[in-house]
């Protein structure tokens, strides 16, 4: 029987956990002064991850790969104005949710448009027959429903599990509003659920 | 109010279990390999090191608010000049060269609005049309500072318009046939008529609309194709052949190319390219190479739609040979077929390695990995596993597949009994904080672990698991680890 403390092996304490502040401000830090490397490894870290905000956040598929890449150019270009005190991923779901609502209305205003000069909207892109992207599909369809403030904290608390405290840095709320956000964002997504499904 | 609690899988709400699925499944949905590359080709150099910022806001709100003035300004002037000055064709620079010393010989300098500048070379003729330039003839290169959103600055150049935010990018027009070259930043080329995107183009690709039409992996994929002339039989035919009457634009991706030669193919006037104007087509060099690696790496793949994997396989090892990013491409795939059609997982985990030698940091390194030891654990090899996680581990600290590999050698210690090092695996997974499903069996596995190690806080970890997961799919074995924790602590008596 082994006793005493639980050991971690040391290489899995070597390098400081994805998120940390500190890698925070080096990686940000390495990419002003134009390292590449440092680039890559920020574009690694959260293109995934801001993929799946946007995905999540509404952005229709045909748009989300240009969002995506813009999103990363907007990142880029404000690196000079992170100040490292928020955590990096947080500076960064700000940009996103900033440009996905910019999108949003953008694309509300072209449809608009196009419905004003009779034109022909695009073809939607065609279904997945899966199960799980049906579940998707629905699932973007009802968060798609709910207004913007309710939809980024949804969205960021139960899909990209950011704790409360930085969802409501990045909606710039109270945390208690965040709470209340979430709250009805919830009730109105299960009401919303229970009548699609039944 | 219990945050993890909603909604709930008791399984009497058909809806809450719905959501809970689905909520799930967006966690876990994220892009494909070639979306990421190809995102990482338009933004891996997106100009220079981003400045700080040197002035005050107020000095940044005052210079925007001069800026709007001036450009409504200067709105307000084109709209009331006479319609004549419009169409004007600077064959004789109207604008004051900036710096007249520095234009070289033949080549005029010309500032346009919005600080763009425009490089006439010797025989380049530009107009400017309802506000925007137009390239009649020649080559004209631009550098366009950076605009605000919406306001993209457009160049004609025949039937096709140049859409740009901030670049450095040239046109050249020759007997009808259009060509456009990136230096900096991206633009897309569109078909000025119907507004339809043909390309978007990075740094150091190069279109033209002449006759050439070749495709390479990793790519961004163009729209739906324009209405154009028919293909020439020179062209050789896609593996989705386009429709009759449509045009199939292709990209290249040729980091690799040499710029001298792109740029040579850009300003080169085919034959036949007054016969063709208007298909489109990207293309780098060396043109010849680039073309047949697109075919390898297409012939591979309908070889594999067409179940001969053996086929796919010696395409992909030929192609692997060459160089740039197709036979990169290809040094990665040759593994996948071995592993996922051919049934050879030892001989897929040697392909990989090789990959990783011949590209140690190449653009699917943490692919590669990942897939070496996702195979050697499920064929059972795992000293060898646990080694290549460990290294990733070391060597990908902000990976995003951190998580995952985090939480497979954490099983794989389990398994051999080796619960200190499982429970040092897990504590990575929690820091990564994501996806939920793999958290969620870390937090349980870790609480079992330090269980079964007597320790302290086991039954504390089993609770904190309750909580966090209170409808989760091991809390019957976590309410069970609760007392056997306290059981341990009380008598050291370890739970079987």
């Amino acid at each position: 029987m082994q006793e005493g403390p639980v050991n971690t092996p040391a290489h899995l304490h070597a390098v400081p956990i994805g998120g940390s502040p500190i890698a925070d401000m080096e990686i940000a830090a390495r990419c002003r002064r134009g390292d590449s490397h440092a680039w890559r490894t920020l574009y690694d870290r959260f293109a995934p991850v801001v993929y799946r905000f946007l995905s999540a956040f509404g952005v229709p598929l045909e748009d989300r790969e240009d969002a995506c890449q813009e999103v990363f150019v907007a990142v880029y270009r404000s690196l000079g104005h992170f100040r490292g005190e928020a955590r990096l991923s947080t500076w960064i779901y700000r940009i996103a949710a900033r440009h996905a609502s910019r999108t949003a209305r953008r694309r509300r205003v072209r449809s608009l448009l196009s419905t004003l000069l009779v034109r022909e909207p695009p073809p939607p892109p065609a279904p997945d027959p899966s199960e799980r992207s049906e579940r998707l599909q629905i699932l973007d369809d009802l968060v798609s429903k709910l207004s913007p403030k309710k939809r980024l904290v949804l969205v960021l608390f139960e899909i990209e599990g950011v704790p409360i405290e930085e969802v409501a840095k990045i909606a710039g709320c109270p945390e208690n509003t965040a709470w209340s956000r979430l709250h009805y964002a919830r009730a109105e997504l299960t009401a919303m659920a229970r009548r699609r499904i039944r | 109010m219990n945050e993890r609690s909603w909604p709930g899988t008791s399984g009497s709400d058909p809806a809450e279990v719905f959501l809970r699925r689905a909520l799930d499944d967006a966690a876990l949905r994220a892009p494909d390999d070639v979306t990421l590359r190809r995102g990482w080709t338009a933004v891996a150099e997106p100009v220079k090191p981003p400045r700080a910022r040197s002035w005050s806001r107020s000095w940044s709100w005052f210079a925007g608010g001069v800026a709007t003035t001036a450009a409504l300004a200067l709105v307000c002037g084109l709209w009331l000049w006479p319609r004549a000055v419009a169409t004007l064709t600077l064959i004789s620079p109207v604008t004051t060269p900036r710096a007249p010393a520095q234009v070289a010989p033949g080549a005029r300098r010309l500032t346009l609005e919005g600080g763009v500048e425009a490089q006439l070379g010797s025989s380049g003729v530009m107009r400017i049309e309802d506000g925007a330039p137009r390239v009649e003839k020649g080559e004209v290169r631009f550098s366009v500072p950076h605009r605000p959103p919406g306001h993209p600055f457009v160049v004609r150049a025949d039937d096709y318009s140049v859409v740009v935010v901030g670049t450095r990018f040239g046109v050249v027009v020759n007997d009808q046939v259009v060509g456009v070259d990136v230096d900096e930043g991206i633009v897309e080329v569109r078909q000025t008529a119907t507004q339809r995107r043909l390309a978007r183009l990075s740094p150091g690709q190069v279109w033209h609309s002449a006759d050439v039409s070749v495709e390479t992996s990793g790519a961004p994929a163009p729209e739906p194709p324009a209405p154009a002339l028919p293909v020439s039989p020179a062209v050789s035919a896609p593996a989705s052949a386009p429709e009759p009457g449509h045009v199939h634009v292709r990209i290249h991706d040729h980091r690799q190319a040499a710029r001298p030669a792109a740029r040579a193919l850009a300003l080169a006037t085919p034959g036949e390219g007054s016969a063709t104007a208007g298909r489109a087509a990207i293309t780098s060099t060396p043109a010849g190479l680039s073309t047949a690696s697109d075919e390898s790496a297409n012939a591979a793949r309908s070889a594999l739609s067409a179940g001969d994997a053996p086929r796919a396989l010696q395409i992909y090892r030929a192609l692997a040979l060459k160089t740039g990013p197709a036979a990169e491409n290809a040094a990665y795939e040759a593994g996948k077929v071995q592993n996922e059609r051919l049934g050879q997982p030892a001989n897929a985990v040697a392909t990989w390695r090789r990959y990783r030698a011949d590209y140690p940091d190449g653009i699917l390194r943490v692919e590669a990995d990942v897939s070496i030891i996702e195979t050697l654990a499920r064929t059972g090899d795992a000293d060898d596993a646990l080694g290549e996680a460990n290294d990733f581990l070391r060597r990908h600290p902000d990976s995003e597949r951190r998580a995952e590999i985090a939480r497979l050698a954490g099983d794989l210690y389990r398994a051999r009994g080796d619960c200190r090092h499982a429970v040092g695996a897990y504590q990575i997974v929690l820091g990564a904080s994501r996806p939920r499903d793999v958290v969620e069996i870390a937090s349980f596995r870790r609480a079992a672990c330090l269980v079964r190690l007597g320790d302290a806080g086991g039954g504390e970890a089993a609770r904190a698991y309750l909580r966090t997961y209170p409808t989760g799919r091991f809390r019957t074995e976590a309410a069970a680890l609760v007392g056997d924790g306290a059981r341990s602590v009380d008598g050291r008596a370890r739970p079987q």
